[in-house]
């Protein structure tokens, strides 16, 4: 079975994040990038699933020409190669025409992706994809038993694949949802699918004999003007101070004048 | 650039950071106040291929250099430097020792249990009465028919309690020679852990020859030749040494600045006094002084390629600059800094030992001054 897993190269979610002076933009400048959290997941299940299966892992960067360093991290934990789209920063609706062109041309059987970037927080791509292919999704996949289960030790796959038929359980409001979807299908990850895997030092030697095809946007003859315009970045309002209350009585009173709450 | 040469270098930076991060961090007070060896995180460390770091591919290890060798001890120690020392009394002392220095019949016999991490392994060169004059050791080795016998005993030695299997330095006819010596070798016993100021996520024990008999084979290399490794390992040994010693000081450097942000005193946040702004900033400059300097020599440092000079000027360095910024620290969050809540006490006990272990600032300042007078003209 062929996977197409998707790496996007995301700023530190653990560094603060600046803004630059005009409002317009944030400052790339000396941040750490990383692999985005969501994709790392959706790399893990696709080698799980190899595992189970055998087939190919292919790891897809569409951006900066850095992200090479992330799609070498997915390599060093065992996938097998990857394409380099080298592009600035797209919106999520050209990045999901760019990918069907991938698609088309590699023919996955499963597109996995993470639900979302943590920079952007979109949650975007993955639905436009299934719905320029006209493939089944399910979006949010996670796993019934757990991330401390004995399935999770095991290092089973979340999604179920027989019969051509994907089983996917999914997030919603208030429970899980199972989904069966026939394939070729696009699943996208959840936090709680599974714990990833780190690059293992032989897996990282591995990585550097490994083939990652770089090419450039303008090959593919899709229009990326952005259909999305960022207007202005702003800081969240900066907490006020609390106040210190004489007793209860004042407390309750408060909550019930100032905050309104009972 | 300087730091991570290759993308190897920065795909294992990164890895050890998100190991680091997520499994040796949330157990290293555990392990300080238990005052043991987390002998499951060791055996994790073997799954991600860390234990045969610098053990080339062909025999089951990584390949990597002694900047990979310094990047792992770095980034362990900014979180862990008791485990950091028992991983380094492993992977350095014997598994890189070893390797280097046997012939293909104990590769085979050993190897893959060390690397797996299915035995733990430590390295015996100092004695009661011989630790900088370490030429002068008094541990004899008789060749017996088939046997060697050893009579005399090492001390200090880490991962004693835990240790499977030791490379064991000791002398035949005045000449130092290395051996390997199994646990359960008749006439071998280790002592009670012995108790220590820091560095308590690793034990140590002494290591005790009373007729202790080991096979002819387990003689590493040729007899009288021992010194040969012992000097050329001691270099990788200094050398991740002081990079324990930076891990220490980039971690109170993190833990300093951030609670002088967060601390008020006077109505404003310490960081703007100028008696914290010298111990911040001094920190930071020594610190950095002591990376370009640690990653610069271990560019040189290999089994083939020797700096002697460097690795000993790495340690007499660095090892003062991670007691000083511990300390810094430490006065930065006064009596926070001093309790057991705070992680920087733990880190300043753990900083102590490398002006000692691996040799003291003294035998460093002996050993350069040395090289140096031989050097120039």
């Amino acid at each position: 079975m062929k996977i197409l897993v998707t790496v996007k190269r995301v700023t530190d979610y653990e560094r603060k994040v600046k803004i630059s002076p005009d409002g317009l933009s944030l400052v790339t400048e000396g941040m750490n990038f990383v692999p985005n959290p969501f994709d790392e997941i959706a790399v893990e299940e696709a080698l799980r699933l190899q595992k189970a299966h055998g087939g190919e892992v292919v790891v897809i960067s569409i951006g900066h020409k850095d992200a090479s360093k992330e799609i070498r991290q997915a390599l060093a934990m065992g996938a097998d190669r990857g394409i380099h789209v080298i592009a600035e920063e797209l919106d999520p609706d050209a990045v999901a025409r760019l990918l069907m062109k991938i698609v088309e041309e590699e023919k996955p059987e499963l597109v996995i992706m993470g639900k979302q970037a943590t920079d952007d927080d979109a949650n975007q791509a993955g639905q436009l994809l299934a719905g320029y292919l006209g493939w089944p999704q399910a979006t949010f996949a996670s796993k019934v038993e757990g991330l401390d289960s004995e399935a999770e030790k095991a290092q089973t796959p979340g999604v179920v694949i027989a019969g051509g038929e994907a089983t996917v359980i999914r997030e919603i409001d208030g429970g899980l949802e199972t989904l069966k979807l026939k394939l070729p299908a696009i699943v996208t990850t959840d936090l709680r699918l599974n714990h990833p895997r780190f690059a293992s030092l032989p897996g990282i030697m591995k990585a550097k004999k490994k083939p990652i095809k770089e090419v450039p946007v303008a090959s593919f003859g899709v229009d990326i003007t952005p259909k999305v315009r960022n207007v202005k970045y702003a800081e969240p309002p900066a907490r006020k101070a609390g106040v210190k209350v004489a007793d209860v009585a004042e407390l309750v009173n408060k909550l019930k004048t100032e905050a309104k709450v009972i | 650039m300087l730091f991570e040469p290759t993308e190897e270098h920065r795909l294992l930076r990164q890895m050890v950071a998100d190991f680091v991060k997520r499994e040796v961090e949330p157990q290293a007070e555990e392990y300080d106040q238990k005052q043991a060896l987390n002998v499951p995180l060791l055996r994790r460390a073997a799954e991600l291929g860390l234990l045969g770091l610098t053990v080339p591919a062909e025999h089951g290890g990584a390949g990597m250099d002694a900047v990979a060798a310094v990047i792992v001890h770095h980034e362990l120690s900014k979180s862990d430097p008791g485990f950091c020392l028992g991983y380094l009394a492993h992977a350095m002392l014997f598994v890189n020792n070893f390797y280097f220095a046997s012939n293909q019949e104990q590769k085979g016999r050993y190897l893959e249990k060390v690397i797996s991490g299915e035995w733990i392994g430590g390295m015996g060169m100092t004695e009661p009465g011989h630790g900088t004059d370490v030429l002068g050791m008094k541990t004899v080795a008789v060749k017996k028919g088939d046997n060697y016998v050893l009579n005399g005993s090492k001390t200090y030695i880490t991962n004693g309690p835990e240790g499977h299997v030791f490379l064991v330095y000791a002398k035949c006819n005045d000449a130092i020679t290395a051996f390997i010596v199994d646990r359960d070798c008749p006439g071998f016993s280790t002592s009670k852990p012995i108790k220590k100021m820091g560095m308590r996520a690793s034990t140590m024990s002494e290591l005790i020859f009373e007729d202790c008999v080991i096979p002819a084979q387990n003689l590493i290399g040729v007899e009288g030749k021992g010194v040969h490794h012992m000097m050329r390992n001691l270099e990788i040994e200094r050398l991740t040494l002081a990079a324990m010693s930076l891990g220490i000081a980039d971690r109170c450097l993190t833990e300093m600045v951030r609670w002088s942000k967060e601390r008020i005193a006077f109505g404003q946040a310490i960081h703007t006094f100028g008696q914290i702004q010298r111990y911040i900033a001094e920190s930071y400059a020594m610190t950095e002084a002591a990376r370009c300097l640690i990653y610069q020599t271990a560019k040189s440092v290999g089994p083939e390629s020797r700096n002697r000079i460097g690795s000993d000027a790495c340690k007499l360095f660095a090892a003062p600059v991670g007691k000083t910024v511990a300390d810094y620290a430490m006065q930065t969050l006064g009596g926070a800094g001093y309790c057991v809540e705070y992680p920087i006490e733990r880190f300043y006990r753990d900083a102590k030992l490398l002006e000692i272990g691996g040799g003291t600032v003294e035998s460093h300042q002996k050993n350069i001054t040395k090289d140096l007078v031989r050097m120039v003209d």
